[in-house]
């Protein structure tokens, strides 16, 4: 018989007998009792050695007195979960393209970035995606020649192989089709083709689309481009030495902001850009007269992309020089004052509607922060119903056409992308896409290479100096549910 | 005013050796006529007393001559006391010295001619030129009369012409016992008047400071041996184990036990150790040796002899077991107020980052996961809880339970022994909580489990051998993973144990042919560890075996590097002992045999501070190799690891790191990082914090990578609030690269490693002492850091956990006579270099009083603001015992 010790976790078993004629596994039947571990589980730990069940005590040499040391748990045996975790690392490349939170870049094929920065812009309009996506051949009409076809297809396939991808996409096909579609793309310049205004791109892109996307029955509303885009606008002729008044409407796909030296926002340079002369035939004076125009926006639209006017045609130079002058813009555009008499009357109500969320959110804040002390529970509850409130005011666009009925436009309208351009000639210098994510961040896309920015940086593309200068900016409407 | 450029202005033995020699009586005498109208009526009048004493000196009377030679005598004692200028008498005799020469040597052998001598000696203080060592020759034709009545100066200068002589004499092997008897003399002046620096000097300059023994007292013990102690770093070869023998001796005399003792782990030496003990009878005063020794990491059995009574002796082999030393560091923690678990996201701090910060990705990345768990166990090491892995695994809703298999395949290992890092030194819940995963049927798992047990037995010594007794049966297992996981775990549970058993089953895997590639070299690294500047040649020739064996292919892998390393492991800190198996390395095949050999350099002269070795590492560096040639890597750390030993030789290794960093070829540049980690780690110094910044984002990733785990490597447990915002701004910088910001978040978990209570310096006791088994963690995860992308980015980064062998609570604990805490008031300030400074210098500057436990940072010093109790060693550090003062009255 020897007397021991077992030491277990923190607890010191003392005096635990052990009757050297039986195998220890009766020994750690003992210790089961004690501990609750079961035989099996146990490990008791014999200078330098396991103990084993079957093992002979007068081999192992255990002294009177001897401290054994035993380790073992009845704890659950740690079991691999059932649904295996899926790791990033495994994943298919599209998928983990999904992870990073925007999508990929577009290899530069000399000289196209300002056909990247456009395409990026324009992807960046989730309707259009969707309108691309129901574009078929069978809905192609007669009227949309065998090109502006190829090209829309182009565009459909360029967008959806940049969501899927990680790496950049190569936009080779869709270069091709485009310079097919419109010539002038094709200039070379030492061999190489020429760097292009990106403007140019956007608008004969955007006017493609808008033919190619009219819908079969090819009636004015159903355009599905112009109703994302296009800004009616009603213009009032002057003429002052007829005292002449006409008034005709016309469509654009973007507002001009003009800069001259008074502008320094570009409130300033729009309003400036919506007035205008023009010499035409008077028939009351029977002769050309200048004209004074004055345009006020009629309808808005979705998407407002507004163009500076930073290249102008220098004759001296032979080429398309730039206005450095830096005009700010806002993250959040309020065109109130650039619309027609109608359209502010219609305006109204929601603009109210959205004033009084607003208050009611920074009210319901307010109160909250003085009763903070007070209750907790209030707080969060405020926060709550702010977060929702603040929600509701942006329609999500997915909800398309079913939900327009109740939602309406405020007139206000939020950054969602800006296309840059540094250098000193529209047909020289490097296009940069910069665009919001439906995460809220900033993304920089430099043709191949995208990079996360930040929101106070996007303000300072105004231009003024050497870096990157805003050229077209976009703007998406803010709605109020009513 | 004098014209005479003045030679007692400079203290030191050699400067005014050349001041004399510009004095010679070219012009004097010139001179001299001039000055005479300036002189006062006194100096002419001693002047012209002088001249007289000249001319009766030289008077065949010999009655006459006796009181010239008297007052003459007199005259000089009465002067030679000032040092600020030449004394009087001494400038004026200086016309005279010639005539005075001269003279005697035309007298006939008498006392008075030995009282000229003695003139004549002191005369040639100012006179001789040099080389001639006047002053000596005619102090041994003198009277031997008391040497220190002549004044400070002449026995000073009367030294440094004995180091001459005896260098000389030694030369020609004459004898030199008139001179040991001036030695005699002049040391036991020297050591009554404050000057035990000069006294040192001169004793190791006549290679006799046996001597010093017998003129130690009291007072002046304790200065002489600071002096033998820091001297010892400058010292080549032998001279310095010597001086620190003596200063042993000296503190043993005084019964200094804590120092004595502390010399006698510096030098390695069981048999001194041993004397420790037996010399000390408080048994109170024995708990504090067994506290010191278990901070220098060394196993340490103590015997019948040392300690009489079984229940004591068990009780201060518990202390040197290191049992208590979680339990220490949770009092700490507790006191400090940091036991709150901490996450991954609580270091990584993104909310602070704008913007670019990448939102939580949706689904789990592995690489991601796999640096949280680093982090996760880094920062949480010890303290027992966790919010990943110890958290109730039963919660099967939240994903925390199963954090482990958030990991995967090897990074499962990893997970599953870092549960071991968190409870790291507290043996009985680690295994218990650690016993789960023995039960898996997933290999990784049960990998990590062993390594886990391993950590968790780090630094801490048991009767049961748990360790042993769990990991051994594993070695023999079919799976690779598992295997390695026993063997590393072996390897960090058993450093520097020099364990037989674990050698016998080991060795035999080294020289198996069947068994994998890193088997055999985690085997070779683990038994270096094991047998860490042990010199076991038994186990040098399985790993060279084992190197010879490899194949050309083999010996290409990036882990082979580890069997090297394993080696150089053995003969850490040895020295020469290195040399018999450098030999060997020699006939390695070439792809290996330079890393082999700079390895083993390297390792061998670690923390010594030898500057041949570090001209040779820095000759290897400077060859333009062509491709393929890995060893300058080795080289580089080499530099770091020789010169780490002391403050001097760091900085200036730092110094030309820069320019090798300038000049060097790209696979020096990437080890340079490292090297200013290993130099500086701990310890945050800003120039280096600065040049590791500029390096991580140079345009070479692997130079990038180095300095960013250096960044961790130099802050490690400081919380340093600058590199940890240097290191947020990586991680937003290298967001998209997944290997950079691995270790990036491997750095931050490094900075904020046990919350920032633990320190991975391997020395300790005020600097004096390295850790060897400290020391071996480190530099083998420099050595994995060399090619990052193989081992620490590829499948082997457990390896990171090889830092654990350095991992100590840089704390200062106070506790009773109980060995219970008690809070005292202490101050902490910067450690100030006191050695041979006059008088009683404060030993710290910029103090703060604190109540302890408190923490210390590098370069810090604490002492007690309290009479109340007294420490029972000097050095205040990890665990101390303070005894209560008897004498202390309440104010």
């Amino acid at each position: 018989m020897l007397t021991v010790s077992v030491k277990w976790q923190k607890k010191v078993f003392e005096g635990i007998e052990i009757d050297v004629t039986l195998p220890p596994y009766v020994f750690k039947a003992q210790l089961y009792d004690l501990t609750g571990v079961p035989p099996e589980r146990q490990k008791i730990m014999v200078k330098g050695g396991l103990l084993k069940d079957d093992a002979d005590w007068s081999a192992i040499g255990v002294k009177d007195g001897q401290k054994l040391m035993m380790m073992g748990t009845a704890d659950e045996i740690v079991k691999a979960p059932e649904k295996a975790i899926v790791f990033a690392e495994d994943l298919p490349e599209e998928e983990q393209a999904t992870n990073l939170g925007y999508s990929a870049g577009l290899v530069n094929l000399g000289n196209t970035c300002y056909m990247n920065s456009t395409v990026q812009c324009l992807k960046s309009v989730p309707e259009l995606k969707a309108a691309l996506s129901n574009y078929s051949l069978a809905g192609r009409s007669n009227d949309v020649d065998q090109t502006s076809h190829m090209l829309t297809v182009a565009t459909r396939e360029l967008f959806s192989d940049l969501d899927k991808s990680v790496n950049a996409v190569s936009p080779s096909q869709f270069w091709m089709v485009l310079r097919k579609k419109y010539p002038q793309f094709s200039q070379l310049q030492n061999g190489m083709h020429m760097q292009q205004d990106a403007e140019e791109c956007w608008t004969q892109l955007l006017y493609t689309l808008s033919q190619s996307l009219k819908a079969p029955t090819s009636s004015e509303d159903s355009d599905a481009v112009k109703a994302l885009f296009g800004v009616n606008l009603r213009s009032r002729l002057h003429c002052q030495e007829s005292g002449e008044e006409s008034s005709e409407t016309e469509s654009v796909y973007s507002l001009k902001c003009h800069i001259s030296h008074e502008v320094n926002h570009l409130h300033e340079g729009l309003k400036h850009g919506l007035k205008g002369e023009l010499e035409k035939t008077s028939p009351a004076l029977g002769r050309s007269a200048l004209y004074l125009k004055e345009s006020l926006i009629d309808s808005l639209p979705r998407y407002l992309t507004v163009q500076f006017v930073r290249f102008f045609w220098k004759r001296e130079t032979n080429q398309k020089a730039k206005i450095l002058r830096k005009v700010d813009y806002p993250l959040e555009l309020d065109i109130y004052d650039l619309c027609s008499e109608d359209l502010r009357k219609k305006l109204e109500a929601p603009r109210q509607k959205l004033r009084d969320e607003e208050g009611k959110k920074l009210g319901l804040q307010t109160s909250a922060k003085s009763s903070a002390k007070d209750s907790d529970v209030k707080m969060t509850d405020a926060e709550a119903s702010s977060h929702g409130s603040g929600e509701s005011s942006t329609v999500t666009p997915q909800e398309g056409a079913s939900s327009e009925k109740e939602t309406h436009m405020t007139g206000i309208y939020d950054l969602v992308s800006v296309l840059t351009h540094k250098g000193r000639s529209a047909d020289s210098g490097h296009y940069v896409a910069w665009v919001k994510q439906e995460s809220g961040k900033w993304i920089q896309y430099d043709d191949d290479h995208p990079s996360l920015q930040r929101e106070e940086d996007i303000t300072k593309l105004s231009g003024g100096g050497d870096w990157h200068m805003a050229y077209i900016i976009m703007y998406k409407a803010r709605f109020v549910s009513m | 005013m004098a014209p005479v450029p003045d030679p007692n202005n400079v203290s030191g033995g050699a400067k005014r050796d050349e001041a004399t020699v510009k004095v010679p009586s070219k012009d004097p005498k010139k001179k001299d006529d001039k000055k005479e109208e300036d002189l006062s009526e006194e100096d002419l009048q001693l002047k012209q007393n002088l001249e007289l004493y000249v001319e009766r000196v030289q008077d065949p009377n010999p009655e006459l001559q006796k009181a010239a030679l008297e007052s003459m005598r007199q005259e000089i004692r009465a002067s030679t006391s000032s040092m600020t200028s030449v004394p009087k008498p001494l400038k004026f005799l200086r016309p005279h010295y010639g005539t005075l020469k001269e003279f005697h040597k035309n007298m006939a052998e008498s006392d008075l001619k030995k009282m000229l001598a003695d003139i004549l000696s002191v005369l040639a203080l100012t006179m001789s030129a040099e080389g001639e060592r006047e002053s000596l020759g005619y102090r041994l034709t003198g009277s031997e009369g008391d040497i220190g009545s002549w004044g400070h100066e002449y026995v000073r200068n009367l030294a440094g012409e004995i180091a001459e002589e005896y260098t000389m004499r030694q030369g020609e092997e004459s004898s030199i016992e008139d001179l040991m008897d001036l030695v005699q003399q002049i040391v036991a002046f020297h050591m009554k008047h404050n000057a035990e620096t000069e006294a040192v000097d001169l004793l190791m300059d006549v290679e006799d400071l046996d001597l010093l023994l017998e003129h130690v007292d009291r007072t002046n013990f304790r200065r002489t041996c600071n002096y033998l102690t820091s001297a010892a770093k400058y010292l080549p070869g032998p001279d310095d184990m010597l001086v620190l023998d003596i200063a042993y001796m000296i503190y043993i005399k005084f019964e200094e036990y804590p120092n004595a003792l502390q010399i006698a782990l510096f030098l390695d030496n069981m048999q001194y150790v041993k004397q420790v003990f037996t010399s000390c009878t408080d048994l109170l005063r024995k708990k504090q040796f067994c506290y010191m020794i278990s901070r220098h990491g060394i196993t340490f059995e103590l015997d019948p002899e040392m300690v009489a009574d079984d229940v004591d002796r068990e009780m201060l082999q518990d202390i040197v077991n290191n049992t208590k030393l979680s339990e220490g560091y949770l009092t700490l923690a507790r006191d400090i107020e940091v036991m709150e678990a901490k996450t991954p996201e609580d270091i990584y701090k993104a909310h602070l980052l704008d913007g670019r910060a990448s939102s939580a990705p949706s689904t789990d990345s592995a690489r991601h996961n796999l640096a949280a768990t680093f982090v996760n166990a880094f920062v949480n090491a010890g303290f027992g809880q966790d919010k990943l892995m110890t958290v109730p695994s039963d919660s099967t809703s939240g994903s925390a339970g199963n954090w482990l298999f958030k990991n995967k395949e090897h990074g499962k290992t990893s997970a599953a022994a870092s549960l071991g890092m968190i409870l790291l030194w507290d043996v009985d819940s680690g295994l218990a909580q650690l016993d789960k995963y023995f039960h898996s049927n997933d290999n990784p798992i049960i990998a990590g489990a062993l390594l886990g047990v391993g950590i968790v037995n780090c630094g801490i010594k048991n009767d049961c051998d748990p360790a042993l007794a769990l990991l051994g049966e594993y070695i023999e297992k079919e799976d690779p993973s598992v295997r390695i996981g026993a063997i590393m775990g072996l390897g960090i549970a058993y450093a520097g144990s020099q364990n037989d058993q674990i050698r016998s089953s080991l060795s035999p895997i080294l020289n198996d042919a069947k068994a994998p590639l890193d088997v055999i070299a985690f085997a070779a690294l683990s038994l270096g560890m094991i047998y860490v500047g042990s010199c076991n040649e038994e186990v040098a020739q399985s790993i060279i075996f084992a190197l010879m064996d490899r194949s050309e292919a083999e010996l290409g892998e990036a882990i082979t590097r580890f069997l090297p390393l394993g080696l150089g492991l053995l003969y850490l800190g040895k020295q020469e002992s290195v040399e018999a198996t450098a030999e060997v390395s020699k006939t390695f095949n070439e792809k290996i045999r330079k890393y082999c050999d700079m390895t083993l350099l390297s390792c061998a002269y670690a923390g010594t501070g030898n500057v041949l070795k570090v001209q040779d590492l820095l000759a290897q560096c400077g060859e333009h190799l062509e491709k393929g040639d890995i060893h300058q890597g080795p080289a580089v750390l080499g530099l770091a690891m020789v010169a780490m030993s002391e403050e001097l030789g760091l900085d200036m290794e730092i110094r030309s790191l820069e320019r090798v960093l300038q000049y060097g070829e790209q696979n020096i540049r990437r080890a340079v990082p490292l090297a200013l980690g290993l130099l500086c780690i701990s310890n945050p110094k800003v120039n280096v914090m600065d040049t590791l910044s500029r390096l991580s984002h140079d345009t070479d990733s692997e130079v990038a990578m180095a300095a960013i785990i250096s960044l961790g490597l130099i802050g490690a447990g400081t919380n340093n609030a600058r590199i940890a915002g240097m290191l947020r701004n990586l991680s937003s910088y290298y967001y998209k690269d997944p290997s950079l910001l691995f270790c990036v978040r491997i750095a931050q978990g490094l900075v904020h490693m046990g919350k920032g209570l633990l320190s991975l310096s391997p020395f300790h006791s005020e600097r004096l002492l390295l850790s060897p088994t400290a020391l071996a963690g480190i530099v083998t995860l420099l050595h994995a850091c060399l090619d990052m992308k193989s081992i620490i980015l590829g499948k082997y980064h457990y390896v990171l956990y090889f830092l654990v062998l350095a991992m100590q609570p840089r704390m200062m604990l106070t506790v009773d006579e109980n060995l219970k805490p008690i809070s005292v008031p202490v101050r902490v300030g910067q450690a100030v270099d006191v050695v041979g400074q006059a008088g009683r210098p404060k030993t710290i500057t910029g103090f703060q009083t604190h109540s302890t436990p408190v923490l210390l940072a590098a370069g810090e010093r604490a002492e007690l603001a309290t009479d109340k109790y007294i420490p029972l060693s000097p050095i205040l550090e990890g665990f101390i015992i303070l005894k209560e003062n008897p004498d202390y009255r309440e104010e």
